[in-house]
């Protein structure tokens, strides 16, 4: 019956219906009816044809399934209907027909194809409808029927691959039908294993089990594959972050149904629930939270239902609690057999069989008859220990301590307003702190961390992987060895996990082949947010932009900002090329300016990395900054203008090889100079190798900024008393030149009076000490410190004569350690005076009482190198006669004294101690008055008036004086006079004399005749210590010497007789000559006071 | 609009009250719709709170008004019982109960949440076929004459509004936010699949 139908002959529904009138009853009679419904058809409304085609397809599926070949073409043409509802009825009758005969499906499919790709998305969509059923029959009849054509199972592959790109579909409904289709690919691209929960109508569906793996076309391996890549792309898709409410529902189920349907894939689903429920997308409102977490739980129970759920009852029950499920309901649905294998006790066994993958295989295969691949693949067990080991590293760390902080770190992160998300499903943690909520705590931060592809489980496992890789070869499957890993990071790099795990933003997937795939998704999942075409709606929907946006966290907006700037600050170059470049620094100026922070230090730093190519964009940045005070007045706050050019500023300085132009032109343009700018001006001030930069431009502001000059000109008067010798004299020098500006010298003035003025206090001020240094308050005065507050006042005095009555002032108010420290420092600047100034005149004239010191010690300066004025003598005159009596303020000026004054003066002079009386006699000695009259007068007073005063004049003075007058060129006559005369007095200068007479030797004193009388006379009188010099005279002058008194030639030959011969042999032969000459007769009687130990010490000292 | 009219199931506890409210205002509004109830039996108020007329779902309205007029006619009248079982039994003959019927629908509106958890739980204990999704929304109304009639115009308007859509899938969600905005309470929502 049926192969007589099947064999008319195809042709128009007219030919056959006129053809075949003459048929049997039973086929006339449906034939023609359906040949008269087909006509119908063509001709009524759209509803009442569904009606009628609905009939057709019943009669020839059902009815009389011979008829099918015959009107397919008949019903297939209304796939070009203009109704909806017809086209979806002519792909619900090629799923009927394709069902009731299989091979239709080679010639249906292209149709099928077609129908994919309708403008309606509920063609569309029941078109995916169909493939979802019909993939199955397609794979059924490629492995039936042996002459299948190749080409229909290739387009059909196609067309799988089209189904799985629609889950980027814009449209909600289409994504949520390639879910289900995707679901039930997985199912049938996977192994159906004993403990599969397979529904009792799809007992008979087939599955990757069923594939025999020598088949022409139909690659075992290559299905596999896409089966894993499927479920990736499930996994992957159920990350993104904006994914609509019911899609998640819809995956959710289908996860479900696959754990359930295909236990190998429990460790994938539980994983993707457990990250889910750590993650709920932001995107969710309120209610919908509520919706998936109702889901969550359903499906997780019904997973927990299923046997092999065994593995994961603990990552199961923690997920129901926190879904608020009681743990006696949850143990209500945990299958009982499962007890005694203990999931812990699992674990460790996986970690072990990670080392050891054919122990696992063992482990596993054992109930698995079917030729497969071993359904739990290493890579699920890795992960799996990858969170485990995340977990057990976390577990010991999360001490209260550690929590605490964790919990104040990311205060820092928490959005402004509690997301929907959380707010749904917070509940108080009731276990806090006890081992099994630090457990769960570890894990689900291990989670996270994977997630984030972090944590030392994570790269244990790709450790391994990578093993497993090597070991694997070429083998088909280790392309996509780990799938949930890769589907974990590239939730990541979609940035699914931001708003838990904190600011991963910049992390980069690794898995560089993700990238497009990120693109390729739609951005419109938001449901308000995707397009609808215009007109066609029955109700028009307000737009409203709340609705179709999410607020932006306020890190978001952070960064998404700084990222802006980031992006106008790298395009420097490209703008310049431009032209452009004015644009973009204005821009950039305004933009900073209106934000706090982060963005203006990073402007700050990038104007910094690069100084003088962007001074442009400082100056305008700083400018703006200013306007931007203004513009706030009169309650603006400097504050980030200060802190603008506060950083432009220490940041010049800190580059050491910047242009100083820089720095002054920024401090001179700056509109206003704060405090702490200043300070930065300072520190220029006081770096050596920057002091002139920093000084001269301080000049500069100083006399170009007279609002606040005084300010500037404090901060270069506070740098005079600097302990840097060249910051000091630099800033003295400064401050000499702006001495002369009239309006600038009363501050400089009183600035150096008021620290010479510190002098007369016990202690110095603090001020004095820089900071750092550790000295105490109350620390005494030192050569330092005084210093410290006279380097200004000293430098200035040269310039102003006047102040030196100041100095006086203070002096006789100081105590004797100050006045130490004045006397030694003021030598520079009194001379620098000279003695011809007014002023000082004037102080010598008054001299203040107390100052008596300070005034002679003036007067020696001025006459160390230079003989008094007669204006200076005049006053020292003056002041000695009329009211210090005091003979030591005419030492200074004695040589500009008459000749009666010194004289009178010297009885006095010679009272003072030895020293200055040397002094005066070096005056006296070295100055114009050097002539025999003066010595005349000096040998006068030396021996009428000196030698009389035998108490006071002590024979050091007395020594000084010798000494004195022996260097006299030529030699005074009186010399030896006063030689004589003094050895008379004071015998102990024996020694001394001894001396002085040797050295007359050297000065030929015989060319002298007076001298040289006094000469031999002295030796007469000092034998026998003036053997040795007699020794040390030519031979002739040893013969004058014997001519003049022959009694010493023979005592003395005794004394070189008493020699030792070493010592002997030091004579020359010309001596012994002289000493031998007169009697040839030795004297072999020893003299045995010459034998006296002191002359050969003597001898040996000259 | 579509060319085939939208087909919604309304369910309650006991299909008496808030269902069969709505049931009646979609039916007249030229809805598809079938009520259920999703409790092991039919519960209707007794003359204490913890003595309720408990009837199987085998019952028809008829029977339970005939059944209460005898019981204590007053009372049932004015609670306004006999009211409601004079107007189910004009609707249809007896209660439903939502897990034995196999007819698929596009949109199953519930009226509590523990209703709606019940639906789907037993959608998704069903084994899938067809593949064809269906809507689940729950609107949460109080189980009492004015709440009922409130609720199921609000259901109506719902119904009315997906049925007016172009592509209910795509603007499903939009228009619950919309509606949960209007009315000031949650839905919950979510798609099983026959």
């Amino acid at each position: 019956m049926a192969s007589g139908v099947g064999e008319q002959a195809h042709g128009s529904v007219a030919s056959q219906f006129y053809s075949n009138e003459e048929e049997t009853a039973f086929d006339m009679t449906t034939s023609e009816k359906v040949v008269e419904l087909l006509n119908q058809a063509a001709l009524i409304s759209t509803e009442e044809k569904l009606i009628v085609l609905k009939q057709v397809q019943e009669l020839i599926i059902n009815k009389d399934p011979s008829l099918l070949d015959n009107f397919l073409d008949e019903i297939i043409a209304f796939q070009t209907d203009k109704s909806i509802e017809v086209r979806k009825f002519v792909i619900g009758f090629i799923e009927e027909a394709c069902k009731r005969d299989n091979e239709l499906l080679l010639r249906l499919i292209a149709n099928l194809n077609m129908l994919m790709r309708d403008e309606s998305v509920n063609v569309v969509k029941k078109a995916i409808l169909t493939l979802t059923q019909l993939y199955k029959v397609a794979l059924q009849v490629s492995l039936s029927v042996s002459d299948m054509q190749e080409a229909c199972w290739d387009m059909m592959t196609q067309i799988k691959e089209d189904v799985l790109a629609l889950l980027d579909s814009d449209n909600d409904g289409v994504r949520t039908h390639a879910i289900k289709f995707t679901e039930s690919l997985i199912i049938t691209l996977s192994p159906r294993t004993p403990d599969s929960d397979t529904p009792k109508k799809q007992e008979g569906d087939i599955s990757l089990d069923k594939i025999p793996k020598d088949h022409t076309y139909i690659r075992y391996d290559t299905l596999c594959e896409e089966g894993k890549s499927a479920l990736e792309q499930l996994l992957k898709f159920m990350v993104h972050p904006a994914i609509s409410s019911i899609n998640l529902t819809t995956a959710l189920g289908s996860l479900a149904t696959l754990a359930r349907q295909r236990p190998m894939f429990m460790s994938e689903v539980v994983q993707a629930y457990e990250t889910l429920h750590a993650n709920l997308p932001p995107t969710l409102a309120k209610s919908q939270v509520s919706s998936v977490r109702k889901n969550l739980k359903l499906h997780l129970v019904s997973v927990l239902k299923h046997p092999s759920s065994v593995d994961f009852q603990g990552q199961i029950s923690t997920l129901l609690l926190d879904l608020g499920m009681s743990q006696s309901e949850i143990t209500r649905c945990t299958p009982a057999t499962v007890q005694p294998r203990k999931r812990l006790h699992h674990e460790s066994n996986a970690l072990f069989v990670l080392a050891d993958a054919p122990l696992a295989e063992d482990d596993e295969d054992k109930e698995e008859p079917a030729p497969v691949v071993t359904p739990k693949p290493s890579s699920s067990v890795g992960t799996q220990s990858a969170i485990d080991l995340t977990a057990e590293f976390l577990l010991p760390l999360l001490t209260p301590d550690n929590v605490a902080n964790l919990v104040l770190i990311s205060m820092v992160y928490l959005p402004e307003v509690m997301p929907a998300s959380f707010q749904a499903t917070y509940t108080p943690v009731e276990s806090a702190g006890t081992d099994a909520q630090i457990k769960h705590l570890a894990r689900l931060m291990a989670t996270q961390m994977t997630g984030a592809g972090l944590g030392p489980g994570l790269e244990l496992c790709k450790a391994r992987d990578e093993e497993v890789k090597e070991e694997d070869g070429g083998a088909g499957e280790s392309s996509s060895k780990d799938p949930l890993i890769i589907r974990k990071l590239s939730a990541v790099s979609l940035g699914q996990a931001i708003s838990v795990v904190g600011a991963p933003a910049a992390y980069k997937s690794p898995i560089t082949e993700e990238a497009p795939q990120i693109k390729k998704l739609p951005e419109p999942i938001l449901p308000t947010s995707q397009p609808k075409a215009p007109g066609a709606s029955g109700r028009k929907k307000v737009f409203k932009l709340a609705d179709v946006v999410q607020p932006f966290s306020e890190a978001q907006i952070e960064k998404l900002s700084n990222m802006a700037i980031k992006r106008i600050l790298l395009s420097e170059k490209v703008i310049a090329q431009s032209g452009m470049s004015h644009v973009r620094v204005k821009l950039l100026a305004r933009l900073v300016t209106q934000f706090e922070g982060g963005k203006k230090n990073d402007l700050l730093q990038f104007i910094l990395e690069d100084m003088r190519g962007r001074s442009e964009l400082a100056f305008s940045l700083l400018y703006h900054e200013y306007n931007e005070y203004l513009s706030q007045q009169p309650s603006g706050s400097l504050d980030s203008y200060e802190h603008c050019l506060y950083t432009l500023l220490s940041g010049l300085q800190e580059k050491p090889e910047q242009r100083d132009g820089l720095f002054t032109k920024l401090v001179l343009e700056a509109p206003v100079i704060t405090d702490s700018a200043l300070e930065v001006i300072q520190r220029y001030c006081e770096d050596e190798s920057r002091v002139y930069l920093g000084m001269s431009t301080l000049k500069e502001l100083i006399l170009k900024r007279p609002s606040r000059q005084y300010q500037y000109l404090n901060v270069l008067l506070n740098l005079s008393s600097h302990e840097k010798e060249k910051v000091r004299s630099t800033a003295l020098s400064f401050i000499k030149r702006m001495y002369e500006k009239e309006h600038l010298k009363d501050c400089i003035e009183k600035f150096a009076l008021t620290y010479m003025q510190f002098l007369v206090h016990p202690n110095p001020p603090s001020l004095l000490f820089g900071a750092g240094e550790d000295t105490e308050v109350a620390s005494p005065w030192t050569e330092e410190t005084v210093r410290q507050c006279l380097y200004l006042y000293l430098s200035l005095l040269p310039l102003n004569h006047r102040l030196v009555h100041e100095l006086a002032a203070v002096y006789t108010e100081a105590i004797a350690d100050i006045k130490r420290s004045v006397l030694r420092v003021i030598e520079q600047p009194i001379r620098g005076m000279g003695m011809s100034s007014p002023d000082l005149l004037l102080l010598v004239e008054n001299c203040p009482k107390g100052a008596e010191t300070l005034v002679t010690r003036c007067l020696h300066i001025l006459t160390d190198k230079v003989p008094p004025s007669p204006e200076l003598v005049e006053r020292v005159r003056d002041l000695y006669h009329k009211r210090v009596p005091d003979v030591r303020f005419l030492i200074p000026v004695i040589n500009g004294l008459e000749k009666n004054e010194v004289i009178q003066a010297l009885p006095k002079l010679i009272k003072l101690n030895p020293i200055v009386v040397k002094e005066v006699f070096n005056r006296l000695l070295g100055t114009q008055h050097s002539n025999t009259c003066l010595f005349s007068s000096l040998a006068e007073f030396t021996t009428n008036l000196c030698f009389g005063e035998k108490n006071v004049y002590t024979s050091e003075v007395l020594a000084v004086v010798m000494q004195q007058l022996m260097e006299q060129t030529p030699l005074p006559i009186l010399l030896m006079r006063t030689v004589i005369q003094s050895l008379t007095m004071y015998p102990r200068l024996a020694g001394f004399v001894m001396n002085i007479l040797a050295r007359l030797i050297l000065k030929q004193v015989w060319k002298y005749p007076k001298v040289w009388e006094g000469f031999v006379k002295c030796c007469q009188r000092t034998k026998p210590q003036s053997y040795n010099v007699l020794l040390q005279l030519p031979p002739p002058q040893l013969a004058s010497v014997f001519e003049r008194c022959p009694e010493m030639r023979e005592p003395l030959l005794q004394h070189v007789h008493s020699f030792t011969p070493h010592q002997q042999a030091h004579i020359p032969a010309s001596i012994m000559a002289v000493l031998e000459a007169n009697s040839r007769k030795p004297e072999p009687e020893p003299q045995p006071e010459l034998h006296h130990p002191e002359i050969i010490e003597e001898r040996e000292v000259f | 609009m579509p060319a085939h009219p939208l087909r919604v199931a309304v369910v309650c506890s006991s299909n008496q009250n808030r269902s069969m409210e709505a049931h009646n205002i979609l039916s007249k509004r030229g809805f598809d719709v079938r009520s259920f109830g999703t409790g092991t039996h039919v519960k209707l108020p007794g003359p204490a709170p913890d003595k309720p007329n408990i009837y199987d779902f085998k019952t028809t309205y008829e029977q339970m008004y005939n059944d209460l007029v005898r019981k204590d006619k007053e009372l049932y009248t004015q609670n306004g019982i006999l009211h409601m079982l004079d107007r189910n039994k004009r609707i249809k003959t007896q209660p439903e109960r939502f897990q034995s019927c196999k007819e698929q629908f596009d949109l199953v509106i519930t009226c509590e949440e523990r209703v709606y958890d019940q639906v789907l739980e037993d959608l998704n204990s069903r084994e899938q076929e067809t593949f064809q999704p269906v809507h689940v929304i729950n609107v949460d109304i109080q189980d009492n004459h004015e709440e009922a009639t409130l609720g199921a115009f609000l259901i109506c308007e719902l119904c009315q509004c997906i049925q007016h859509t172009d592509d209910m899938e795509n603007e499903m969600d939009e228009l619950l936010q919309e509606f949960e905005e209007k009315s000031h309470r949650p839905f919950l929502h979510t798609v099983c699949f026959y």
